[in-house]
């Protein structure tokens, strides 16, 4: 027999392992396996490795489901503390949001006021209202710029879809 | 299954205390037995176990239910041991352990046997099962996922963030370096 014969028996009994065969190779690699000792033999000492690995026992270490357990509902119960703090931030935001729309006429018309008997410019009784106004923005702005940024941080694979 | 994937991804959206529980108990010993082989080390798998949970209870809410919940344990475990091999080398645990490069990754200086190897060698006398631990651990991550923990070759190419045709790759030399390995044992 060829060595190219052996060649592709010993990669089809590695193939066959790993991925499956078709079947005419498969029957072809058993014609092959009942001639050749030399392959036969390879085939069985590749089926005694793989028995091997999916018998191997580890010994698991003792209370280590408990102990984890236990970590996990500590850090459960820190993480249930930190929620009711960032709803807050977040209806504390939206309150001031929809004040800050519904006192806008008011507001503007008090930094008009208080541009007359200042004698400051147009200009800028007209930026300090922008500002005072887009305040509760900027800052929900700033809150999502840094909650994407600690998002973008996380690996890829922790992202859904991996 | 499916319902079950699902079922899952609900609990976990919820932090759904008893879920994880369950998960923990259910999962402890192939997920410790993954960690142990692609480390080496059972404290350090013990570690990384726990440190595993707490990453799946942080981060529960982006599994989507679609995929197998086993596939994306070990890629959160395998990656968790990834930071810890860059921080600790400077490198990522890929390109150490990438099978077209000179040196794969061993845990342990090969002349002597290491704690993976000895705590195989304690659980059984059989020369046979104390060989795994001589095996690259690149080899025994594939030949673990493939052979005990029975996931598809796409599904470990997700673990692994691999193409399809390297885990192939790995899973032959793995095979071929197990058998050696188990030869060598016998001799």
């Amino acid at each position: 027999m060829s060595e190219n014969v052996h060649d592709r028996a010993l990669k089809l009994v590695a193939e066959g392992r790993v991925e499956g065969l078709a079947q005419s190779e498969s029957d072809w690699l058993d014609a092959h396996l009942q001639d050749c000792e030399f392959c036969n033999e390879h085939a069985r000492q590749t089926d005694r490795a793989l028995r091997a690995l999916r018998t191997a026992a580890i010994p698991l270490p003792a209370d280590l489901a408990s102990r984890t357990q236990f970590r996990v509902r500590l850090r459960a119960m820190e993480l249930r503390e930190r929620e009711p703090k960032r709803r807050m931030l977040w209806l504390a935001c939206a309150a001031s949001w929809i004040f800050g729309m519904a006192s806008a006429p008011y507001v503007w018309r008090l930094f008009a006021w208080f541009g007359r008997i200042s004698g400051a410019p147009k200009i800028v009784w007209e930026i300090g209202f922008g500002l005072w106004w887009t305040i509760p923005a900027a800052f929900a702005v700033i809150v999502m710029l840094v909650e994407s940024t600690r998002q973008s941080e996380e690996p890829d694979w922790m992202k859904p879809g991996r | 299954m499916r319902n079950e994937m699902k079922s899952i991804a609900r609990g976990l959206q919820k932090r759904d205390p008893d879920l994880l529980d369950r998960l923990i108990e259910q999962y402890q010993y192939r997920l410790f037995r993954y960690l142990l082989y692609i480390t080496g080390d059972k404290a350090r798998a013990e570690d990384f176990f726990q440190e595993t949970w707490i990453r799946v209870l942080e981060r529960g809410h982006q599994y989507d239910g679609k995929s197998r919940f086993e596939a994306w344990l070990f890629a959160i475990a395998r990656h968790l041991v990834i930071d810890w091999q860059r921080t600790k080398k400077a490198q990522s645990l890929d390109a150490l352990t990438d099978p077209e490069q000179e040196t794969p990754m061993q845990i342990a200086n090969e002349s002597e046997p290491s704690p993976l190897h000895q705590v195989l060698a304690q659980e059984s006398e059989q020369n046979v099962q104390a060989s795994l631990g001589r095996i690259g651990a690149i080899y025994r991550e594939v030949l673990v996922l493939r052979f005990q923990e029975e996931l598809q070759i796409e599904e470990m190419a997700g673990v692994l963030n691999i193409p399809a045709s390297t885990v192939k790759s790995r899973l032959y030399r793995g095979l071929e370096a197990l058998r050696g390995a188990l030869q060598e044992g016998a001799a």
